[in-house]
């Protein structure tokens, strides 16, 4: 990179009178495209891409395998029971969904605002969405008991005449999963159009060029298909930014409805979007960091961007804990007993620790984003935002396994042991997130090329690109 | 003999059964794989070839084809699809249960309660309830199997056996019998008892001996040593007021526990005025204890001298009474020399016990059990005759099995002559000596010295297994036989279905030894009973026309034995104990004492191979497929040991290593043993070692001497520390203070209860437990206004938590069986659980039972989380589950708060496919859909049974009766603790439950509307004793 032009600590100027760079050296239209390019087209694969591959590769495999060894054998070789029926499966897709929405707050509410740093990670970003998404999806679909009738979950026309309850969250569930991997999907490919056709144009290999030009849906790039590709954009932006929060609120119905203690409660819709928002965007730094220093990418990732998401991790973290906080009082101002104890049970029941680890993962650790050191230095902020992932793991595991193991009548409590095919699961679902997320670093355009030369220092036509402004 | 009007009616359904395509097909596929034994094990062959044979045979003409008579329900035709109702007795190691047979085309397929038998009443115990699947066991014995010494046993035929049999038996009979012992299990059946006097005359010098593990004859000789004679007692429990048990389990293992449970749950009706109360002083805790309004817990060996002192008390009371003249106000004679101190629990229940039983002379009981020695039973005598029982509550009728000598005495004698040489031919009568006799005869070595045994048993076990002959006998279900229950009722045993696997009951077995060419067994129990029938009947000219109504109900009626009134011999003055023999700390010296229980799952072991018994939790316990050494908290922590362990027990010189329970109110320094586990030779489900099926459980057998049948003292317990998960279905592992405060917190709202007193003065306390704001539904409501409503009602002061109505539920509803792996994972599937809860001090706590299953909410929770619809109500009301709807989310099971659903996390009937076991099939209800992997299922309330029922109305053009519809559980129930109807007749039974006082909906501040009411239990604990029950009953903790 070079060492002139912008430097890095120019990014975290908060001087007001005039805005702070969003991006640092001196990149000009042809060098965004270039860095960018590069990582897509480079003719020899890095060999830590091959070794990332493998690993994740390996644990993509294993999580076939058990789900093939799942669906013949059934659902027992989890270790769910009675009253545990659900456990780590829908702790992993909970897990996943709140991943996958630092996505689309990313991408659409941001873009609403028209906070233009979003634009050097939206794309990795969304990418995350999808494929959590994805991975979240394969766990409702598989934790049921006949998983081949799966699609009578779909309110589809039929011979039967019979439809779905309407009334059930789960179906509630189904709808908002899956719209909102429709919308993130939609949005990533729209946001990548411009960008596939940039890769196309610069194409060697036939093959190549045919794919990405399909792919790209024949872009040229003219005034009128840019205008329409705006709206377009604008339009989905508008289209998921409700979806932000609506999903995670439904994924919360599907406890908050229900009529088990320390499920049914009203704060869970909004305790959960700030969970959600707080775990993706902890993804979001697990997964810049590397790819940053792996891919080159300094000098459109700025330390700003790390600085600025901290923030909002710490601002979630609050949230977080206030509803932790407020949990346990509505719990004993309400007075009801069984909610009281499934309180006190989380705390200083069998899975105490599942509960500390929650709240101080969730709680206490990112409170060290109040110092800027955390927030700015890479090495420092990791730690955190790992244990903000394991933090939230916990939380889903904590809400589902402790409220269900001991619930109403003492007679049916019953601890939760997991089986090796459930640990495998977690770390197979890990690794077709990350399988699928290197696919997408090395094939596809990682960074929105197109939206980034709109913020190029000068792309606004005063002075010119490329050129640092120092006055 | 006149013959009925259609002679085949009956066997033609068996054709038609042995015709069903499914036969064929297991015909066909049977034969190609005995066509060629290479690649088949030797075991393997043989089973194919057994149950090839024996279904080829079903068909045959071994039995002759006579008259059955139908009992109940006689519909003019026979109607394919329609089941049919025999009756029939279950005999059980001498215990008589009346049983009416479910018969689906020509297969027995449910077992009930004979409502006219006065010994079950329409009940049954959880024992005839699984019979039904032992009857279809694939395990059982398939074919004779014959082996000589030092070679493999061969399967072999009756045929062949029968060539045998007619040259050995015919060269001892030419002998006199010299050299033949045979040794019996109990039986109360008179034919079998004529075919033993019959087989004694034909080979006069033959020695009959009989041996059951769990006898009982010290109560025999109790009654011997007061009155001279042999004397049974019988208690009328619905008269009693004041009944004590010493160390006695009347309501789970006296041989009239049916009728026991019936009469003392009528006489704790609160209704009219006269509730009893229950006094239980007892080693171990037992169903019996958890009914009782007081109870001590003493080990075995004290519960002799708590009956002195309460003899001594009471007699101080008749003394005072006598001297003053007065009957009513026995006062302390300030004279009288003062009690020595006593442990105070002990002295305060005594004096109050002893009060009481003497207020309510001649309306009072006291009882002992089997395990506590003759000078006890005497003592009950003694205490009965003072109390002015006899005749009123206890009577006494002639004892039939006063002649035999004791049982062990018997094994030890015929283990004695098996020493001597003396015995060359040994037959055994489905007795297994080699697993259940007493350590210390060391029968396997005796039992060696006869030259030629013969064993006759539904399964090649233990000891069938080191006979050289082993024959199939026929399950009850398969035979002809009688059977007089314990008050003398006489039934006829009628065989349901031809014997699957050719087996030949003890009957037949010894009129063909005895040289008969073609035993007739139905001609020979007819002879029996053409004789009983003239006693009981003499005017009776008809003896054709009583034969067939004794068939069709069951019973002859008059059959009871008369009752006797006998004087006692010797007067007795009785002396108080000396105070350390009543002292309930921990024995000095660390030994401890060990008690023999006959299992609540497995009785001696006869039921290990019964998948659905071995999954049914102890009531107490709540352990499934196992069974464990009891100790009470204070001992375990005395001795070191901690829960989920293994501890070594070793007792004169032999040990045995088993997992530990911690049992609160187990008395303390007392370890109880259950018999009936450690298998070798069980077969599939409990054990086979021949198969590589480990055994379940540890053989507590190989503790027991004959000097210690019973309990034992010096008995040295060593913890091994190893870890050991018992598969319980509650209370899964220490709990930790949180959940110990939550659960007391919510228990008194769950169970609700309250002493009589003060439900007298607050009848509707239970609805006042839980106060709630108004409830609102979201959804609009359902009027259940029009039509029916069924709906279900728990008594929970008659519910003595035995059991019947979880197998009930199983056999009715094909509940699949799991197994200990997947119990301890939480999976079983039973549709009705009684929970069970202990209630305050550990060491001498009270317990409360509370069956459980489907409440039919009217908000239900869980149809309202489906999310494919699958679970929906009726327009009567009821939570129906729709299998082939559902997809498997679990959420309905999350939702629903008394977790009654149950979800198929595998494939649970997959093993029926294999083959040898397609028998299996056959036990199941053919009105309930057996389910598959990945579906929820839960209690229906019987629907197939109301469906059945409206049929049958709706055929003879009347409306629906209350009592129409019985649920299986409702319908075992001895207690009858459960009544299931129509909420909107308002005359019916379960709207007068639901309308009663006592009545309250669990959770129902859930807004779930419950269609199962609770009547909350009403303890009656003695006012004297109230201060401290009163914390017990109404604070649990």
């Amino acid at each position: 990179m070079s060492t002139t032009g912008i430097r890095p600590e120019d990014t975290m100027s908060d001087d007001p009178r005039r805005r702070a760079p969003l991006v640092t050296g001196s990149p000009t239209f042809s060098t965004v495209t270039e860095v960018i390019c590069r990582v897509a087209e480079a003719p020899k694969t890095p060999l830590a891409w091959y070794v990332a591959m493998v690993v994740s590769g390996a644990f993509a495999g294993l999580f076939l395998v058990l789900t093939g060894h799942l669906l013949v054998t059934g659902v027992g070789v989890w270790g769910n029971n009675a009253p545990v029926y659900w456990a780590f499966d829908i702790t992993n897709f909970v897990f996943w969904v709140g991943i996958g929405h630092a996505g689309t707050l990313i991408s659409a509410v941001l873009f609403i605002l028209r906070q233009k740093w979003r634009t050097s990670i939206n794309r990795l970003a969304e990418a995350m969405t999808v494929f959590a998404v994805m991975v979240a999806g394969l766990f409702p679909a598989i934790h049921i008991g006949r998983v081949w009738v799966v699609y009578w979950l779909l309110p589809y026309p039929n011979q039967m005449g019979i439809w779905p309850n309407f009334r059930s969250p789960l179906l509630w569930d189904v709808v908002a999963v899956t719209g909102y991997a429709t919308v993130s999907a939609l949005f990533w490919y729209v946001g990548m159009i411009p960008d596939l056709a940039t890769l196309r144009d610069r194409a060697r290999h036939r093959i190549r060029r045919l794919v990405l030009g399909a792919a790209a849906l024949g872009w040229r790039g003219s005034a009128r298909q840019w205008q329409h590709y705006e709206k377009a954009y604008l339009l989905l932006a508008a289209v998921a930014t409700p979806l932000v929060v609506s999903v995670h609120s439904v994924v919360s119905f599907d406890f908050a409805v229900s009529i088990i203690p320390g499920w049914h409660t009203t704060i869970f819709p909004v305790y959960f979007v700030a969970g959600a928002i707080f775990s993706g965007l902890a993804m979001v730094i697990t997964l810049l960091i590397p790819a940053r220093a792996f891919l080159g990418l300094e000098d459109l990732v700025t330390i700003r961007h790390f600085d600025n998401i901290n923030k909002v991790i710490l601002a979630t973290s609050l949230m977080v804990g206030y509803a932790y906080g407020i949990e346990v009082f509505s719990a004993w101002y309400g007075g009801g007993h069984y909610e009281q104890f499934a309180f006190l049970n989380r705390a200083y029941g069998p899975y105490w620790w599942a509960f500390w680890t929650m709240v101080v993962c969730n709680v206490a650790v990112p409170q060290l984003f109040w110092l800027r050191v955390f927030r700015t230095q890479v090495w420092l902020m990791l730690p955190v935002v790992l244990l903000v992932n394991v933090g939230m793991w916990f939380e889903r595991f904590v809400i589902i396994v402790t409220s269900l193991s001991r619930d109403y009548l003492p007679s049916a409590w019953r601890p939760f042991t997991p089986t090796w095919v459930d640990f495998g699961m977690l770390l197979g679902s890990f690794g077709v997130f990350f399988f699928l997320f290197l696919l997408f670093l090395r094939f596809l355009p990682i960074v929105a090329m197109a939206e980034m030369k709109t913020i190029l220092p000068g792309s606004d036509g005063h002075g010119e690109v490329g050129q640092a402004k120092h006055e | 003999m006149p013959q009925s009007p259609d002679p085949k009616r009956h066997w033609r359904s068996l054709e038609e059964l042995a015709d069903t395509p499914h036969f064929r097909a297991f015909l066909e596929a049977e034969f190609p794989a005995a066509d060629d034994p290479g690649g088949v094990s030797r075991r393997r062959w043989l089973q194919l070839m057994g149950a090839s044979l024996a279904l080829a045979s079903v068909g045959g003409c071994y039995w002759e084809q006579r008259e059955l008579l139908p009992a109940v329900d006689q519909p003019v035709d026979r109607l394919p699809g329609k089941p049919l109702h025999f009756a029939t007795a279950l005999d059980v190691a001498g215990a008589v249960q009346g049983l009416m047979v479910t018969s689906h085309d020509g297969r027995p397929i449910k077992i009930e309660g004979n409502g006219a038998h006065p010994l079950s009443l329409g009940a049954t115990d959880a024992f005839a309830q699984a019979s039904i699947l032992s009857l279809y066991d694939p395990d059982r014995t398939r074919r004779v199997v014959r082996s000589a010494d030092g070679r493999a046993p061969q399967s072999s035929t009756w045929d062949e056996f029968e060539r045998f049999a007619r040259e050995h038996f015919g060269a001892l009979r030419d002998r006199g019998g010299e050299g033949l012992a045979v040794l019996a299990g109990a039986s109360a059946s008179p034919t079998l008892a004529a075919q033993r006097a019959g087989f004694l005359a034909a080979f006069p010098q033959a020695r009959w001996y009989e041996y059951e593990p769990l006898s009982r004859d010290e109560e025999i000789a109790g009654a011997r040593l007061v009155t001279g004679g042999a004397l049974r007692t019988q208690l009328d429990l619905a008269r009693a007021r004041a009944v004590l048990t010493l160390d006695a389990d009347l309501f789970a293992e006296h041989p009239a526990a049916l009728r026991y449970a019936r009469d003392f749950a009528r006489s704790r009706e609160v209704a009219g005025g006269r509730t009893s109360r229950l006094y239980a002083v007892e080693p171990t805790y037992t169903i019996t204890g958890m009914a009782a309004d007081h109870r001590l817990a003493l080990r075995a060996a004290q519960v002799a001298s708590f009956a002195q002192l309460l003899e001594w008390e009471v007699a101080r009371l008749a003394g005072l009474a006598a001297a003053d003249g007065a009957d009513d106000s026995p006062a302390e004679d300030p004279e009288a020399p003062p009690a020595p101190p006593y442990d105070a629990a002990v002295a305060q229940l005594v004096r109050a016990a002893a009060r009481d039983l003497w207020e309510h002379r001649g309306e009072s009981v006291v009882a002992a059990g089997p395990r506590q020695p003759a000078a006890v039973h005497a003592a009950v005598h003694r205490l009965n005759a003072m109390l002015r029982n006899v005749g009123e509550t206890v009577h006494y009728t002639e004892e039939p099995e006063g002649a035999r000598p004791a049982h062990h005495e018997a094994l030890a004698a015929l283990v004695e002559a098996l020493r001597g040489g003396t015995v060359e031919t040994l037959l055994i009568l489905g007795s297994n000596p080699l697993y259940n006799a007493p350590a210390d005869l060391d029968f396997a070595a005796a039992f060696e010295q006869a030259k030629v045994r013969i064993h006759a048993s539904l399964y090649r076990d233990e000891t069938g297994r080191r006979c050289h002959w082993h024959l199939p006998e026929a399950h009850f279900l398969e035979s002809w036989g009688d059977a007089r229950s314990f008050d003398g009722t006489y039934s006829l045993v009628q065989p349901l279905i031809e014997p699957l696997f050719g087996g030949r009951t003890a009957i037949e077995l010894l009129a063909l030894l005895r040289g008969e060419a073609v035993p007739r067994p139905r001609e020979l129990v007819r002879a029996t009973f053409a004789s009983i029938a003239g006693e009981v009947a003499p005017e009776e000219l008809d003896l054709q026309a009583l034969w067939r109504r004794t068939l069709h109900d069951g019973l002859l009626a008059g059959s009871a034995y008369p009752r006797q009134l006998p004087g006692l011999l010797a007067p007795h003055r009785p002396q108080p104990p000396p105070p350390t023999e009543l002292d309930r700390g921990l024995p000095a010296g660390g030994e401890m004492e060990l008690v023999f229980c006959r299992d609540r799952s497995v009785f001696d072991g006869r039921f290990a191979n019964n998948g659905w018994l071995q999954e049914t939790p102890d009531p107490l316990t709540k352990i499934t497929w196992d069974n464990a050494a009891l100790l009470s908290p204070a001992t375990a922590a005395a001795l070191g040991v901690e829960a989920d362990t293994r501890v070594r027990l070793s007792y004169q010189g032999r040990e045995v290593e088993m997992p530990v329970y911690i049992l609160p109110g187990q008395a303390a320094g007392s370890v109880a043993l259950p018999l009936g586990y450690g298998r070798t030779a069980a077969g599939t489900v409990g054990g086979d070692a021949e198969a590589g099926v480990p055994p379940v459980g540890a053989n507590a057998y190989r503790l027991r001497t004959s000097e210690a049948l019973a309990f034992g003292s010096g008995l040295t317990l060593v913890p091994t520390g190893t870890p050991y998960r018992l598969a319980t279905t509650q209370d899964h592992h220490a709990i930790d203070t949180v959940g110990l405060r939550g659960r007391a917190r919510r228990l008194g709202e769950l169970i609700r209860e309250a002493p009589l007193d003060e439900y007298l003065a607050h009848p509707d306390f239970a609805r006042h437990v839980v106060h709630h704001p108004p409830l609102k539904s979201l959804w609009e409501e359902w009027s259940y206004e029009e039509g029916h409503r069924w709906g279900m009602s728990i008594d929970l002061s008659k519910c003595i938590g035995c059991n019947a109505c979880v197998v009930a539920c199983t056999a009715e509803n094909n509940v699949p069986v799991v197994g200990r792996e997947r119990v301890l994972m939480g999976r079983e599937m039973h549709w009705i659980r009684v929970d069970r809860y202990f209630q305050g001090d550990p060491e001498e706590p009270a317990a409360a039972c509370q069956p459980l299953t489907c409440h039919h909410c009217e908000n239900a929770p869980c149809e309202q989380v489906c999310p494919v619809a699958a679970t929906v109500h009726s327009r009567e009301g009821l939570n129906d589950m729709v299998y082939n709807r559902c997809v498997g989310t679990r959420y309905c099971a999350i939702n629903c708060p008394y977790k009654v659903r149950r979800f198929n996390y595998f494939h649970y009937f997959g093993d029926l496919d294999q083959p040898g076991n397609e028998v299996a099939n056959m036990a199941f209800n053919p009105e309930v859909t057996v389910r598959g992997r990945g579906v929820m299922e839960k209690c229906t309330f019987c629907v197939q049974r109301i469906q059945n029922a409206r049929i049958e109305a709706r055929n003879r053009r009347r409306p629906l009766a209350d009592g129409d519809i019985r649920t299986a559980c409702q319908q075992a129930c001895p207690a009858e603790a459960i009544e299931f109807g129509d909420l909107n007749d308002p005359a019916s039974r379960v709207r007068t439950a639901h309308n009663d006082d006592r009545a309250y909906g669990m959770l129902a501040e859930l807004n779930v509307k419950p269609r199962t009411a609770y009547l909350a239990r009403i303890r009656n604990p003695n006012p004297e004793l109230s201060d401290a029950s009163d914390e017990h009953d109404r604070h649990p903790a």
